[in-house]
């Protein structure tokens, strides 16, 4: 399905929070240590993403990318993937829990065509299929 | 196809803008990096987090980006100074 590059792909949420998973989603370079990093020596970008667990640890993370700042996510990676975060609303039933898989990707890219087509659409279908996610909270850096 | 609801949480609305996210919160004057605050400020980043998630709730326009305050970011990012002529 081809969807108009002026419109707002708005899809309406009508359930409750407190019944729902949510998936985390960011372009900040996050990946976990022992994945492959994004590519950062290609000026056209890296186009790949990586699938980040569930049950994933924050240290488990890391931020590769060279177009921000990112000593603070070195830090704590909440500041931009907010995991540890999430967990911790789902501990208090703010949201039911959190999803089977989230995506860490690189938000810098020469590629737009290939990245909105493709990699973006690559993440959805990840997302939509082996998820279980009801709704997505993007990060970028 | 329906679709997954979305928020973006953004510090750089006018960039996040060109794509046309559905809906989107922006943490006033937050640098780039700090999306979700300081590290280790676990509560502000649970408090940016829900309110992300509340837009969800709320009848928002599809594409309105809605701008937060955060106090307890405060001073943490200094914005650049400027130089004055004296």
């Amino acid at each position: 399905m081809t969807i108009s590059r002026k419109c707002v792909p708005f899809t309406p949420f009508e359930g409750e929070l407190a019944k729902s998973t949510v998936a985390i989603v960011s372009a900040a370079g996050v990946h976990l240590r022992e994945q492959e990093p994004f590519n950062i020596s290609d000026e056209l970008g890296d186009l790949g993403y990586r699938v980040i667990p569930e049950d994933v640890e924050s240290s488990q993370l890391m931020v590769t990318h060279h177009h921000y700042d990112h000593r603070d996510a070195d830090k704590d990676i909440n500041v931009v993937f907010p995991i540890d975060a999430l967990r911790e609303l789902a501990e208090e039933g703010f949201i039911r829990g959190i999803a089977k898989k989230h995506v860490g990707y690189m938000g810098y890219t020469m590629q737009l065509k290939a990245m909105y087509e493709g990699t973006a659409r690559e993440i959805a279908n990840e997302i939509d299929k082996g998820s279980r996610a009801d709704l997505v909270v993007l990060t970028g850096g | 196809m329906r679709g997954i609801p979305t928020v973006l949480i953004t510090v750089s609305p006018e960039v996040s803008a060109q794509m046309r996210p559905p809906r989107a919160i922006y943490p006033n004057g937050f640098k780039i990096g700090n999306s979700l605050g300081k590290p280790g400020a676990r509560e502000l980043q649970k408090q940016i987090l829900q309110d992300a998630l509340t837009l969800f709730t709320e009848n928002t326009r599809p594409g309105e980006f809605v701008t937060k305050e955060y106090a307890e970011y405060g001073e943490y990012h200094e914005p650049p100074r400027v130089k004055t002529k004296v």
